[in-house]
Formats: C-alpha cells, sequence, structure tokens
C-alpha cells in the first residue's frame, strides 16, 4: 500500500495524509485529505506574512448509526476488510470530533488568483470504498481516479455547474478527470456498488481541507485578511463562520454542528466561483 | 373507342389515337379490352385508395371481394363492347383463335398449358389446406349512440348536447385543463401526437383511435365523444365488440368537467372541428 | 416538404443546418423555390411548438415534470441539466444538434418519447432543437465535437464469440446478467442521476434499446455511455490499452447477437403443432420446444381499470404451444430479473412503487409480492364472434383461467367476472399442470392441461378451432400486485390438425382436369379450322364413339370425386357431433358412387370393342 502511494508525483504532506488514510483501517480515520498547502510555489501570496487558521470540527448529540456494507457479493473486497466496513455518511471520532468535513474559504479571496497545481489528487477505490470518501481539489486541477480492486466499478460524478462523468474502470487503471468550475460538492458513486459514494470539493484557491477524525482541521498559509469560513458536512449541512487572519498569526476556528441539524438541507453543486461570479448566470428564459 | 371518337367529333376535334403509342399498341380491340380491363384494375386496386377525402370521408383501400365485384362489372362492359358488332368481335377473337390455332404461337400455347394448370393447382391448394387465420371479426367503428345515458348515477340525455363547457369561461383554461387530464390518462395509448401511437397502443387490439384521422371525432359531434369516453369499451353496444376494447370507462376515474375539457383539448390539439348538431338532423 | 430533405442530403447544405442557420436555410429555400409551404419559410417558434406538443411531459419549465411525468418511469428529461443519453460525443459532453434532432425524429424506444417526424414539420422539430438548447447555460459554449467512431468491423461468429468474452472480461454481466436479460447482481440497486429507480437493459429486446438496437447504435453508447444513468462510457479503457476498439466492436456484435434478427411481429393466432411421433413435453427444457414456434405477444400496464398500473415489469411473453390429440402443452416464456419475492429487491420495487404509486383506491403501497402469470380463455365459446371482457371476463361472460405464482407449486384453474374477481375451481375440477423455472433472469412455465376435461365448467380444446387466449403478468419484486401488472387482449389459440388427404389430392386432380379441359379446347379450335386431316365416315364415326367414351368416363370420375367430397362432409359431420347431416351426406355419397361407378363400367362394357 505504502509503496503504491509513494509512486505520486505530490508533495511529501499529502503523500503522508493519504498514507495515513489509506492504511488507518476500516474505521474511515485519517487526516486532513487534500491538503491546502498542494499550492506550488509561485503562489501570489506572501509567506512571510501568511497566517493559518486552525481549530476543531465537532458534532454534539447522539451519533447517527451507520449501516453496515454488505459485501457478500465482493469477496475480493470483502477480504480487504479486517473488519465488517460501515456507510461513511457520518463518522465522527473520540472528544466529538467529526471527520470528513470539507472546510474551505467560501469569501474574501475575489482578489486574487491562484496558478493550477500540476499535482493530481488521487481518489482510490479499495476494497471497494473510496478513500478518501470526501477531497477537495482546485479547478482545472487533475483527479487521478484509481481502480485497485481489479473488479468493474464505475465512477458516476454528476455535479451541476460543471459537465459530469460516467466512466467505467473494469480493471485495475486510472483515468485522468478535472473540473474547470468551482462546485462544492459534486457527488460521486459506483452504480455497480450501490453503497459506494464520495464528495469532491471544488474550489479555484489552495485554501481548503477536509476535518480528520478527531476533527481537527487547519488552512494554512493565507495572506492576513478578512475570511468567510464554509464547513460542509453531506448529512448535517453547511455552517459559516467569520473570520480575521494576521500576519504570522494562527486564528482559532470551531464548527459544531448538532444533532438537532440532521436532514437539514445538503447543498450541492452550488454554483462557488469566487473569481468570476456573474460567470455562470443560468440563462433567463 | 367509338364513344370517345364521336365526343371529339362533337367537340370540332379530330380524333386521333394518343400518340404513336396508341396507335401502334392499342390497334385492336384485343388489346384495347386488355389494357381497359388493366387499367380498371389498377384505378380499383390502387387510385381509390388515394382519392382525397371527400365531405371529411377519407378514402380506404377496396376489399378483395370488392374488387372483383367492381372487375367483373368492368369485364361485362367490354365484353358488351366488344361484342357490339359482329367485325369486332370477330376481330376481337382471333388474337384468342391465334394462339389456340397457329402454328407459330406454339411457344405461348405451351406457355398457356404450364401456367393456367399450374395457378389452378396452386389457389386449389390454398383452399384445400387448412386455415389456421383468426375467424373475421366484424366490428361497428362508430356504433350507434344511445339517446341518453346513466352518468355517474344521473340521468344524461345526449341528443342535441351540447359542449357545456363551451358557453362558460374561457376556451384558453378548459383546454390546459383538457390537456393536463389528457396528458396524466389518455397519453399512454393516444399518444403524445394524438394518432393513436402512445407507447402501448400496438399491444391493443383494436388500435386505440388516431384523432388526427379526419374520419374519427371530425365526424362525431361532442356528445358522441362524450359517452365513449365515459363509457368506454365495456359501454359499446354489441355490435361495437365491447369485450376487446381497452377504453377504460372514465367515469370511473373523471368528473364530467374533466372529460368536456378534455373533448375541447382534443379538437383544439388537432385543429378539427366536431359534427355539429344542425348537420346531423340535416342528413337524417 | 418534400424538398427539404433532398436538399439536407447535400453536402454543402448540411453546414448550413446548424441550428444558427435556421433563418437562413428557411430564407434560402424561399428565395430558391416557388412553392415552399408557409410553415417551412415562415419562421417557426420552438417555444410554441415545445409548449403545444412537449411540455405535457417535460413541463413547460423544462424540467422533465410535466403533468403526464408522474405515470412515466423512466422520468421525460429535465432538460435544464442538459444531460443527455444518445450522443455521438464524449461522457458529460453535450450532444450535437444532430443527436437532439435524432431522437426528436425517431423517439427513445422503450420508454413513453414517440418520434415525432409525422407530426411535426422539419422546420418545427429544427427549431424544437434550439429552444431545448435555452433550457441550460450549458450550451452557450463552443458546441461539442462529436467522437471519430471509425467504421463497423465486419460481424460474422468470430466477432460475436469474440465480443462474448469482452463482455465477460469487462463485466457487462455485473449489471446486465449473464445471458443479458438485466438480471445481473448490481441491477437491484441501479438509480438514475435523479434518484429514480432505473432497469438494467435486457439485452434480448433490440428494439427497446435507449437510442437504437442497430451495432452502429450499440456501438455509440459503448464509447459514450448514456449519461444521466449507470451506463458509463467504455472509452477509457480503449484509450488505456486494456481492450481494443475492435474489441468494443465485437461486443457491439455480441450484444446485437443476444436479440432476434427482426423485431418480433405480432401474429393474432398462436399454433399449437400436433405432435404425432414425439411425446408431449413435460418440462421447460424439452428439446421439442427448441422446434416449436414462439409467437410473441407483447403486454402493456394494466391502465384500465382501477388501481392502474404505468410501469410493467413485463413488456411481453413468449407463447409455444404442442398437442398430441389428448392433452396441450403451453409454454410461457419472459424476462423477469428476480424471482420473486427476493429481498435483494425489496428496496428496488418499494422505490418503484413510491416513484410510480397510483392514487387510484386500492393501489399497491408496498412490494415483495409473488411473481404471477394468467392465461385466460374465454369459459365457453359463443357462436358468434362474442368474447368475454379481455380483462378476466365479465358478469354474462366468464372467463376460464390458469394461474401460476412463484410462491405456489403448480397452478391452478379458477372462473372470473371481472379483474381480480378469479374464483378457484373446486380441487375435483383442478385439471391443469404447471412447471416453472426461473433461470438467467427468465421464467419458463409450461402448462398441460387435457384438451377436454370433461368438467361442466371448463373450456373444451378441440382442434381445427380458434379458442380465445389472452395473458397477465406480474413481477412482484417490482410492485406488481392485483390489478397492478401487465396485460395483453385477445389472442386465438389454434390446435393444429393432421393435414386432410384433400390437401394432397384435390390440386393435382384440378391441374389434371384444367389441362384436360385446355388440351379439348386447343383441339377443338384446330379441327374447327381445318389444321386437322378430314377424316373418313369411319374414322369419323370412331371418334364420335371415343369422344362418347370419354365423356362416359368423365362423367363418371366427375362423380367419383363429388362422391368422395360427400363423404368428407359426412365424417366432418358426424365429428362435430351433427348426426343428421353426417347420415344424408352418406347417402348423397354413396348414391353418387353408385352412379360413378355405373357411368364407368357402362361406359366401358358399349365401347370396349373399339379399337
Amino acid at each position: 500500500m505504502i509503496e503504491r502511494f509513494n509512486e505520486l508525483r505530490n508533495t511529501a504532506l499529502l503523500v503522508s495524509v493519504f498514507v495515513i488514510a489509506g492504511c488507518g483501517g476500516g474505521d474511515g480515520g485519517g487526516a486532513d485529505a487534500g491538503a491546502a498547502d498542494a499550492a506550488p510555489a509561485e503562489s501570489p501570496v506572501d509567506a512571510a506574512t501568511a497566517g493559518n487558521v486552525a481549530g476543531m470540527v465537532t458534532f454534539s448529540g447522539a451519533a447517527p448509526m451507520m449501516a453496515e456494507i454488505n459485501m457478500g457479493s465482493e469477496a475480493t473486497c470483502a477480504a480487504k476488510h479486517s473488519t465488517t466496513p460501515t456507510e461513511e455518511g457520518f463518522v465522527g471520532g473520540e472528544n466529538g470530533g467529526l471527520a470528513n468535513v470539507f472546510v474551505y474559504v467560501k469569501e474574501g479571496l475575489e482578489s486574487l488568483s491562484f496558478p493550477t497545481p500540476t499535482a493530481a489528487v488521487v481518489l482510490n477505490q479499495d476494497g471497494c470504498m473510496y478513500r478518501p470518501h470526501v477531497l477537495g481539489v482546485q479547478v482545472g486541477q487533475d483527479i487521478a481516479i484509481r481502480n485497485s480492486d481489479g473488479l468493474l466499478h464505475n465512477i458516476n460524478a454528476s455535479p451541476t455547474e460543471n459537465r459530469g462523468f460516467n466512466v467505467s474502470q473494469p480493471v485495475d487503471m486510472e483515468t485522468n478527470r478535472s473540473f474547470p468550475v468551482a462546485e462544492v460538492m459534486v457527488p460521486v458513486r459506483c452504480d455497480v456498488h450501490g453503497w459506494m459514494n464520495s464528495y469532491i470539493g471544488i474550489v479555484d484557491h489552495p485554501y481548503f481541507a477536509v476535518s480528520a477524525s478527531d476533527g481537527s482541521v487547519s488552512l494554512d498559509g493565507l495572506p492576513p485578511g478578512d475570511y468567510v469560513i464554509e464547513a460542509w458536512h453531506e448529512q448535517l449541512g453547511t455552517m459559516t463562520s467569520n473570520v480575521t487572519v494576521t500576519t504570522g498569526g494562527t486564528t482559532e476556528i470551531s464548527f459544531e454542528f448538532t444533532e438537532v441539524m440532521a436532514g437539514s438541507p445538503v447543498p450541492m453543486g452550488e454554483p462557488i466561483d469566487l473569481l468570476h461570479p456573474d460567470g455562470h448566470q443560468a440563462v433567463d428564459h | 373507342m367509338g364513344a370517345l371518337k364521336s365526343v371529339f367529333r362533337l367537340l370540332g376535334a379530330p380524333f386521333r389515337p394518343i400518340g404513336s403509342l396508341m396507335g401502334r399498341f392499342l390497334n385492336t380491340p384485343f388489346r384495347q379490352a386488355t389494357a381497359v380491363f388493366s387499367l380498371a384494375y389498377v384505378l380499383i386496386e390502387h387510385g381509390i385508395p388515394r382519392i382525397p377525402p371527400l365531405f371529411g370521408l377519407p378514402s380506404a383501400p377496396v376489399p378483395n371481394t370488392v374488387v372483383l365485384e367492381y372487375l367483373v362489372i368492368a369485364l361485362v362492359g367490354i365484353l358488351l363492347w366488344v361484342s357490339d358488332n359482329e367485325e369486332r368481335w370477330s376481330e376481337f377473337k382471333q388474337p384468342i383463335h391465334d394462339v389456340l390455332v397457329r402454328p407459330d404461337r406454339r411457344i405461348w400455347r405451351g406457355a398457356l398449358f404450364v401456367i393456367v394448370p399450374a395457378l389452378v393447382a396452386t389457389q386449389t391448394y390454398l383452399s384445400a389446406r387448412p386455415d389456421v387465420s383468426a375467424p373475421p371479426s366484424f366490428r361497428a367503428i362508430h356504433p350507434a349512440p344511445p339517446s341518453a345515458i346513466t352518468f355517474q348515477g344521473e340521468q344524461m340525455v345526449l341528443d342535441g348536447l351540447e359542449n357545456p363547457l363551451r358557453s362558460t369561461g374561457l376556451l384558453e383554461e378548459h383546454y390546459e385543463e383538457g390537456k393536463r387530464v389528457y396528458y396524466q390518462n389518455c397519453l399512454a395509448c393516444h399518444g403524445d401526437g394524438l394518432q393513436g401511437r402512445g407507447h402501448y397502443a400496438q399491444i391493443f387490439n383494436p388500435e386505440p383511435i388516431n384523432f388526427q384521422d379526419g374520419g374519427t371525432i371530425a365526424m362525431l359531434t361532442e356528445s358522441f365523444v362524450f359517452w365513449r369516453i365515459a363509457k368506454g369499451g365495456p359501454g359499446l353496444p354489441n355490435e361495437g365488440n365491447p369485450w376487446n376494447s381497452a377504453m377504460p370507462v372514465w367515469e370511473n376515474f373523471l368528473t364530467a368537467d374533466e372529460i368536456w375539457s378534455v373533448i375541447i383539448f382534443l379538437y383544439e390539439q388537432t385543429g378539427r372541428d366536431p359534427r355539429t348538431w344542425e348537420l346531423e338532423e340535416e342528413e337524417h | 416538404m418534400l424538398v427539404l430533405p433532398n436538399l439536407r442530403s447535400c453536402g454543402w447544405f448540411k453546414g448550413l443546418l446548424s441550428s444558427r442557420h435556421i433563418t437562413f436555410s428557411s430564407l434560402l429555400l424561399a428565395a430558391s423555390l416557388p412553392f415552399v409551404p408557409a410553415d417551412l419559410s415562415a419562421q417557426v417558434d420552438g417555444e410554441v411548438v415545445y409548449n403545444q406538443w412537449c411540455a405535457g411531459c417535460h413541463g413547460e419549465d423544462g424540467a422533465g415534470a410535466g403533468p403526464a411525468a408522474n405515470t412515466m418511469l423512466p422520468r421525460p428529461r429535465d432538460f435544464t441539466l442538459a444531460l443527455y443519453q444518445v450522443r455521438t460525443t464524449s461522457s458529460g459532453e453535450l450532444p450535437t444538434d444532430a443527436d437532439m434532432l435524432k431522437v426528436i425524429n425517431e423517439g427513445m424506444p422503450g420508454t413513453a418519447m414517440p418520434g415525432w417526424e409525422e407530426v411535426l414539420t422539419e422546420a418545427e422539430r429544427l427549431a424544437l432543437v434550439d429552444y431545448l438548447k435555452t433550457f441550460s447555460r450549458f450550451f452557450q459554449g463552443d458546441p461539442p465535437t462529436p467522437l471519430d467512431f471509425g467504421r463497423a468491423t465486419s460481424g460474422g461468429e468470430d466477432a460475436i464469440a469474440r465480443g462474448e468474452e469482452v463482455y465477460q472480461s469487462v463485466e457487462c454481466w455485473r449489471c446486465h446478467g449473464q445471458q443479458g436479460r438485466g438480471d445481473g447482481e448490481s441491477a437491484p440497486t441501479l438509480n438514475d442521476d435523479a434518484g429514480f429507480p432505473i432497469s438494467a437493459a435486457d439485452l434480448t429486446e433490440n428494439w427497446r434499446f435507449n437510442g437504437g438496437g442497430e451495432v452502429e447504435e450499440i456501438y455509440r453508447v459503448l464509447r459514450t455511455g448514456l449519461d444521466g444513468t449507470p451506463m458509463a462510457t467504455f472509452s477509457d479503457i480503449v484509450d488505456a490499452g486494456v481492450i481494443t476498439n475492435e474489441d468494443l466492436w465485437s461486443l457491439a456484435h455480441y450484444v446485437r447477437s443476444l436479440s432476434p434478427e427482426e423485431e418480433p411481429s405480432v401474429e393474432e393466432v398462436v399454433t399449437a403443432k400436433l405432435l404425432t411421433d414425439t411425446p408431449l413435453p413435460q418440462t421447460v427444457e424439452d428439446a421439442v420446444w427448441e422446434e416449436t414456434e414462439r409467437f410473441y405477444v407483447p403486454l402493456s400496464g394494466q391502465i384500465i381499470v382501477e388501481p392502474r398500473w404505468f410501469n410493467p415489469r413485463v413488456d411481453a411473453v413468449w407463447v409455444q404451444a404442442v398437442h398430441d390429440g389428448r392433452e396441450l402443452a403451453l409454454l410461457v416464456s419472459w424476462g423477469d430479473p428476480s424471482e420473486s419475492p427476493d429481498t435483494l429487491w425489496t428496496d428496488f420495487g418499494g422505490q418503484v412503487v413510491t416513484t410510480m404509486g397510483s392514487e387510484d383506491e386500492g393501489a399497491a403501497t408496498g412490494s415483495g409480492t409473488a411473481d404471477q402469470l394468467v392465461v385466460q380463455f374465454p369459459q365457453q365459446l359463443s357462436e358468434g364472434q362474442e368474447r368475454p371482457y379481455f380483462l378476466q371476463g365479465d358478469a354474462r361472460r366468464p372467463a376460464y383461467t390458469w394461474t401460476w405464482q412463484s410462491d405456489i407449486t403448480g397452478a391452478f384453474e379458477s372462473i372470473a367476472r371481472g379483474m381480480g374477481t378469479a374464483a378457484r375451481q373446486p380441487d375435483s375440477e383442478q385439471h391443469v399442470r404447471a412447471t416453472a423455472q426461473h433461470a438467467d433472469g427468465q421464467w419458463k412455465v409450461l402448462f398441460v392441461r387435457p384438451l377436454d376435461t370433461g368438467g361442466a365448467e371448463d373450456l373444451a380444446l378441440a382442434a381445427g378451432q380458434a379458442v380465445p387466449m389472452a395473458f397477465q403478468a406480474w413481477d412482484g419484486d417490482n410492485g406488481e400486485s392485483g390489478s397492478q401488472g401487465a396485460v395483453s387482449t385477445w389472442y386465438f389459440l389454434v390446435l393444429g390438425q393432421p393435414t386432410p388427404v384433400a390437401v394432397y389430392v384435390a390440386p393435382p386432380v384440378a391441374l389434371a382436369l384444367t389441362l384436360l379441359f385446355g388440351l379439348l379446347v386447343v383441339r377443338q379450335a384446330q379441327v374447327g379450322s381445318g389444321m386437322w386431316r378430314e377424316p373418313d365416315a369411319a374414322a369419323r364415326a370412331k371418334r364420335t364413339a371415343r369422344r362418347k367414351q370419354l365423356a362416359g368416363m368423365g362423367v363418371g370420375v366427375i362423380w367419383l370425386g363429388m362422391a368422395f367430397g360427400s363423404y368428407q362432409n359426412s365424417r366432418a359431420g358426424w365429428e362435430a357431433g351433427y348426426a343428421d347431416l353426417g347420415f344424408w351426406w352418406a347417402i348423397i355419397g354413396g348414391l353418387l358412387a353408385i352412379a360413378g361407378l355405373g357411368a364407368l363400367i357402362g361406359t366401358w362394357v358399349h365401347t370396349r370393342t373399339l379399337k
């Protein structure tokens, strides 16, 4: 497993993140996949003055039970799991931490533009599960969709702001796809295996992260200024928070999702185009 | 030909056989008779179905038995004409006689000896072999409507009944309501194009009615259409084969206003007009 | 109207026909042709056409939720998403104008979308293409470029065999099943992009394929996928070198080979072949069935009485019948991915019921009942053409039915007086036997019953008689039960009978007689015109005598022939139970036979001295 990930031509941090995500066992425990500092060096941001945002995403109340997945029909996949895998719509960690929350800068970066990273982000199909379950990429950045199971998967992405795709992968192989427009979030599913689903957040800057199993999350290297940060969860909806980043400082942030929010509307495919807000208005007729 | 000649003479024009074709090939009574007979067959079999609709009545293919009947009439006429004078009669018989007698017509003779018995034998075989076709079904397309029906428990006189929605409210609204009713209920069989070609249409026998056809709703009063919709297949009289029609009894599903509005939709969407009671009375 | 298609076939004109040139092309036509109908030369308003003909299903806002949408699965297309199944472009790309026009022209087979070629003018259909594109901003960008499909490889057994290997290796069977009947293990969990349950296509019915069932069309779907559905593109595996483009063509040839060469035609009469030297088949796998003609009986949703059902699983049954003079064997086969009730399909059926839930009284609220098939006959044949109402009879004319269910063994006979009123006959009156097999997404049910059971309430079957017959089928895992299933109208079952002797005898006799008559006519004409040497008196007398002999013999033969005909009539009369008819024909036949023999013998006696 480790060897496979080493093939990635990516930053060391990203590699380590995936190693943890891939080897953390069936509990979905991982770190902040799709970390923000994957952005290349020619970022317009002055590293000397940049600050950080860091904090926790937590959940209070009774955690919903996730159904066990019956992989009886897929012996190859079932064998890859030491314990019975469960669905990943809600993954809570110790101390009330909430994993798989996509946290990103929603407002405050309108005046800046960022180059597209050349390194691809991997979406792996392993043990008939998507690894990671939630990931973020930048606009135009390649997503390397990898089949590590050697059996038929199809990757059916259904965005609303971008054009989708539905690709079949009957053997171990890799297919690259990218999205040209920012969109939070794009659902991805496998029709062959009804339980397999994943979400991809596409933003046009490098300041996004996915909360780890303990709920920790951080956005590093932000230029000083005022920002609106949004946290998105596939079952609990969204929360926003206004923060001010100071030169070289670390701003605390916390999102507390509650039991009450279960079943609240989860925005999907919202037109999030910070740099070109009027670029994609629907035609009025 | 003689009659044609005299017509031309009456008109003061000299009669000339139409072009050299006529002159060269239709120069004997036998050939003329054959040509007229063939022309009659072509006209009856292929001409009649192509006549444009007259008075709203569309043409239809002529059934085989009727074709036969028409052809016999044509043959009798032709025979009367060829035997009308002695000279023409013997001229007419000459080619037939030649085939039977002349040595240089041996090949024709031989061919007839092969073809005619073969045809007779084939026909005999076809009529003798066991028949596995469906029994013929006779079905009145537009059976006579009752003068009154019971609609959802209430008496409704159909004679002289007009569509009440045409005198109340906005036609546009009735059309929209009728469209909704049609799309939710009628579409699967009668189709989006109102041609009786919905996605279930081919499965039913008889197939659903084609409203675009000038021989259907355009020939009927709105009260007739109301009766057919309200009572459906099971409400047909026996000559309409009620056991076979898949038309539901819509009084079980729709209100009277819904039926009247769908009737407005049918006429508006096809651009046809219902038959009026005045016309109905004139013809009876 | 006739002119436009001709122009469109010219290469230079095709280029002009992209949407933005419609006005131009209309003007061009108007300028060059004096007789352009008004509707072509005028600018057609696509919105007006759309609202009149399309909005009923697709909705005026184009979101696929018009008034009729609830009666359809798959649902009408939501144009605001700009997801189109039938394309010549990559997965996720927009369709070309030609792609959209193809669907408008030809419709979507197997769905409620009809072809519009005969309802709308070409100009109206082109205007529709333009109007549909206004529903989504995606069409504001550059027009999509179609993929290069290359040319179809030649088919044949090798290509099909290779295609079958590819079918296995790229795992088409996961959804479409091993025999292609849409019964793969993933089939029960399939949803379209809007979250509605969707069935994997039954690949044995290519006339119901979305986007067409010919090899080129199947290949196109493999290359482009069907956007908005679980059917993914297989272009990437060709690009990655997993299989070759030729392999993909072979796969298309294989998929095509799973369906009959032609779309089956509907015959009103189902014939049951008479088996003379083979025993009546007692299993669905008997070799007899491979040689027995299959009759295609399409079914529709039962949308006639409450509660209605707009989404039947079983779109057709195949019927085969044989009999041995004592018993009838009727084999009915149909595609059904599951052996209901199957827990793997419970959710699917539940979703179907939620999606298609009828507001009619008594509509099903859940799924998971048994599969069911009903074969229906009239309880009694009528003298005329009258039959029971095709939905299990009516009060006046009951229907006699055979019911098979997947959760019981065998089948049972009932008398029904309307849908859902079937009353099982007492055990002493049960005569029908049934065996069933479910394999690879197909049910095969064999019914066997004596032709005449002797039961007073049972229909007796006789050879040569046309017996009305109808079918109804339910898939429990598709949420079907009660009156919510699939139905057909009346067909006829005709039991074959031994070929009558007349079939072999009559044609040669007719042939000989015609030939004889012809010879006589020719001979007469030739004698009359003096072609034959004028005979002397003796020869003339001899000829006259010969003629008399011939006439006498001829009369005798004709009388004997008539006697044979009378015998046939007599026999038919006895068999039909009309003894009086049989008796009198026998008498007539006897007299004719005596007369015929008399004529022959008399002529022979009187003319035997002739040399």
